[in-house]
């Protein structure tokens, strides 16, 4: 809920757009306590990732693929479900600040340019789990409970 | 026997182990396939377009390897059909190894090394992998098709430096040099015939792109440019010399992508200097073209996006009716040879995460944009015509 929060835009200059910032707050609300919950996204990692927290900043460039290696040196590997996945669009927009047609133009940029590589598409959360966990270096996302024991959630800034 | 039989598995396990590590997984390959169909009410365009053209095919495959996180090796091979302008011969499309030198939080640097792609603008670097074009066509007064091999990559050097910020955004520069890659659209787009000889890279291409990024990448202005000369090599009978030409084009770049709709706007100047051709066809002479358009694509789903394009292009700036350039031919090439204005109204539908269905059709006003090489007859053309056209796109 904080981060969602957060990524409502602060400055308000219209009444109109503060007619639809009032109603995605309700909206928000009401997802958040009604019976189907759209539970916070959690960025996990690899239990091997040395940090404890992430920036917005440093979660953008991991998932844009702009950060090669960890801190420790270890390789980082990207995990992305697809594009039209209700979790990817969740958190591209709430936890990176992302649209993700926004991912997917830079990808391909860099994929089609040879400046680059495209992260690693999961057809599950649980796949994606799994992948993380048996990953060095390892980073992704689910909607939410991801107990696994080589698996970490990061707080992300 | 006993100590084969248990080393082996020990082998050949450890070899398993250490392939799941190894370099290789991390090959990745992508690709594309396009075919479009085009039917123009006058002038060919990609094709014999006045009688319904299918000569606009582009399929792509790529692969790219990290050696380790420093350094990535990549190449793209492109077979590339479009009308009488390239026949779809298979080329090197890229091919190059990226090094990283330095890369964290804060900012990233490094150099690329090969045939690499020229970051001209927001569209060059990836010009023809259809997806990641905003239509069938790029607006073609800036990103022209009667001459983009020019354009199109430096087999070179290029340096490269990106500063990431939390609040203020991120700030990138690639410079670099090489020699850029010319076929003989070049000679028939800059002199207007091959006139028997071959137009070559004269020296070094100089390029550069200084791009500024919002942290959630909704504003992208950025300002690029190249650096070209040329030298005419005349075969035995060419009615030319060997004549110079130069030139500089650079374009400033705007876009602002919100959640429903993008808008984007681009300017390009390109100063000309023909010299020593010392012929009536090619005079020494000074010319700047200019060209821009304002594009809004709206996305009425992910999966559907309605585009609006309007653009405007001078082959001269300072002739913007093209009288003066006419006259200069005593009336042969028609005035309105030099400029073209198009409105382009399309629809995108992405099917899913493999195929892509398209149309788009525009009005033109002007012939500027058409391949002389398509259109060799210049009292042929006509001023004011249609394009309507439809694409399918694969890509893995």
């Amino acid at each position: 809920m904080d981060r969602r929060l957060n990524s409502v835009p602060t400055v308000n200059f219209a009444p109109a757009r503060t007619g639809r910032f009032l109603r995605r707050l309700l909206m928000g609300w009401v997802l958040a306590c009604g019976p189907f919950t759209l539970a916070a996204q959690e960025l996990i990692v690899n239990e091997a990732a040395p940090q404890q927290s992430m920036s917005r900043n440093e979660a953008r460039l991991c998932f844009t693929m702009r950060l090669p290696t960890w801190e420790n040196r270890i390789p980082v590997k990207v995990f992305v479900l697809p594009d039209d996945h209700p979790v990817h669009r969740q958190f591209t927009k709430s936890i990176l600040g992302l649209f993700p047609y926004q991912l997917r133009q830079v990808w391909d940029r860099q994929i089609f340019s040879g400046t680059g590589q495209a992260p690693i598409t999961v057809a599950t959360e649980q796949e994606m789990i799994e992948r993380v966990a048996t990953t060095p270096g390892g980073i992704g996302y689910v909607g939410s409970g991801a107990n696994h024991p080589q698996v970490r959630v990061l707080e992300v800034r | 026997m006993h100590r084969l039989a248990i080393t082996l598995p020990l082998i050949l396990c450890s070899l398993n182990a250490y392939s799941e590590e190894s370099f290789w997984d991390n090959l990745q390959v992508h690709g594309f396939a396009s075919q479009a169909v085009i039917k123009t009410s006058d002038n060919r365009f990609f094709g014999d377009s006045p009688d319904t053209s299918f000569d606009f095919t582009e399929i792509g495959i790529n692969a790219s390897l990290p050696v380790n996180p420093q350094i990535l090796l990549a190449g793209q091979l492109l077979a590339r059909r479009a009308g009488d302008m390239y026949d779809g011969t298979p080329t090197l499309d890229y091919g190059l190894a990226d090094m990283t030198f330095a890369s964290s939080a804060e900012q990233r640097w490094g150099v690329r090394l090969g045939r690499i792609k020229n970051s001209l603008g927001i569209y060059n670097e990836t010009r023809d992998v259809p997806f990641t074009r905003p239509g069938i066509f790029l607006p073609q007064v800036i990103y022209y098709d009667k001459v983009r091999n020019l354009m199109l990559s430096t087999d070179g050097l290029m340096f490269y430096g990106e500063s990431y910020h939390d609040d203020r955004g991120t700030l990138s520069l690639t410079l670099g040099g090489g020699q850029s890659v010319i076929d003989d659209n070049v000679a028939w787009a800059f002199l207007g015939n091959d006139f028997g000889g071959e137009l070559e890279p004269d020296g070094v291409a100089g390029l550069f792109r200084f791009w500024y990024t919002t942290p959630e990448e909704r504003l992208q202005l950025g300002v690029s440019g190249a650096l070209v000369s040329m030298q005419f090599e005349p075969g035995q009978y060419s009615p030319l010399s060997a004549g110079t030409t130069d030139l500089f084009f650079w374009i400033v770049s705007f876009q602002y992508g919100a959640e429903d709709w993008t808008l984007t706007a681009e300017y390009a100047g390109e100063p000309i200097k023909w010299r020593d051709y010392q012929s009536p066809f090619s005079p020494d002479r000074d010319v700047t073209a200019e060209s821009y358009y304002l594009q809004g694509a709206y996305r009425l789903r992910p999966d559907l996006q309605l585009l609006l394009r309007y653009e405007e292009g001078y082959a001269d700036r300072n002739d913007r009716d093209g009288v003066q350039s006419s006259a200069m031919t005593g009336g042969a090439i028609p005035p309105f040879n030099s400029f073209s204005k198009i409105w382009t109204a399309g629809l995108r539908w992405d099917i899913d995460q493999h195929w892509m269905v398209r149309a788009e059709y525009q009005r033109h006003q002007g012939t500027f944009i058409l391949s002389s090489k398509e259109n060799p007859d210049p009292g042929q053309p006509q001023a004011d015509w249609n394009l309507w056209a439809v694409q399918a796109v694969f890509r893995f």
